[in-house]
């Protein structure tokens, strides 16, 4: 019934992008924390969560990726959320997540801040 | 888009997660005939998922062999959905508030009554606990 979340990590220059695939709920917690241990591992500069091929979020899922935010944000400093839907970039702004991390629509939108960036 | 004085559907999911998601596309699917746009659908299916999560796990505590009923009944001004649990704990929509991050059941109250133009908790009839939602549909979109 549910879509099993896959999440992978990207690296672009001091950027670690983590890409969520399927359904982000109680479920996904395992893979989004694994992915971001991964990212973690290589020291980025910055962390982005990629949501463009997830179509559905529930309150589980949120609370997970709260807690993601919260962390990234704290280690990391600037945390970007790309790829949302306008809907779940509603949702995100209402529970407040908008004061933990960027919401932008794509991730091209990322500024990038240095050569190795490109 | 139809004309509906007074109709009704009712589903049975069974209390497992995931299956939520049924009621979303059956609440999707009258919600879009009966003309809302695509923004009220897209808030509508967060809050019936919400309502049938917490029904899963506070009223039915994942007894699969127990289900959630969903009733929606449909007007010419509105959509009225009834989320009835087995109310195996109690729930009265006020005892949980997104205070703590990790309160996950908190988010998904706080959405609900966000995202929907009423909403109410009670007791259903047959025991369980209910939760009534309703979204009322703008006047340029009725039939």
């Amino acid at each position: 019934m549910a879509e099993e979340l896959k999440a992978t990590v990207r690296h672009r220059g001091n950027l670690a992008i983590i890409d969520l695939k399927g359904d982000v709920t109680i479920f996904a917690e395992d893979a989004i924390s694994k992915a971001y241990r991964e990212a973690s591992a290589k020291s980025p500069k910055r962390i982005a969560l990629n949501f463009a091929r997830s179509e559905y979020i529930n309150s589980a899922g949120i609370a997970v990726i709260i807690n993601v935010v919260t962390e990234a944000r704290k280690n990391y400093g600037d945390t970007f959320i790309v790829g949302l839907t306008p809907h779940f970039q509603k949702i995100f702004k209402m529970v407040g997540l908008a004061q933990y991390a960027q919401i932008l629509d794509a991730e091209e939108e990322i500024p990038i801040y240095s050569q190795s960036e490109s | 888009m139809i004309d509906v004085t007074k109709r009704t559907v009712e589903l049975y999911i069974p209390s497992e997660l995931g299956f939520e998601k049924i009621a979303m596309a059956s609440a999707s699917a009258v919600a879009q005939r009966m003309g809302f746009p695509a923004e009220r659908i897209e808030d509508l299916k967060t809050a019936i998922s919400e309502a049938c999560i917490n029904a899963i796990e506070y009223g039915s505590e994942f007894d699969v062999s127990t289900a959630v009923l969903v009733i929606l009944n449909l007007s010419n001004e509105e959509l009225e959905i009834n989320v009835v649990d087995q109310g195996k704990k109690e729930f009265t929509g006020e005892n949980i508030e997104p205070g703590a991050r990790e309160n996950r059941r908190g988010w998904g109250i706080f959405l609900i009554k966000n995202l929907m133009d009423e909403v109410e908790f009670s007791k259903a009839p047959g025991g369980g606990n209910q939760i009534r939602m309703v979204i009322h549909l703008e006047k340029k979109d009725r039939p």
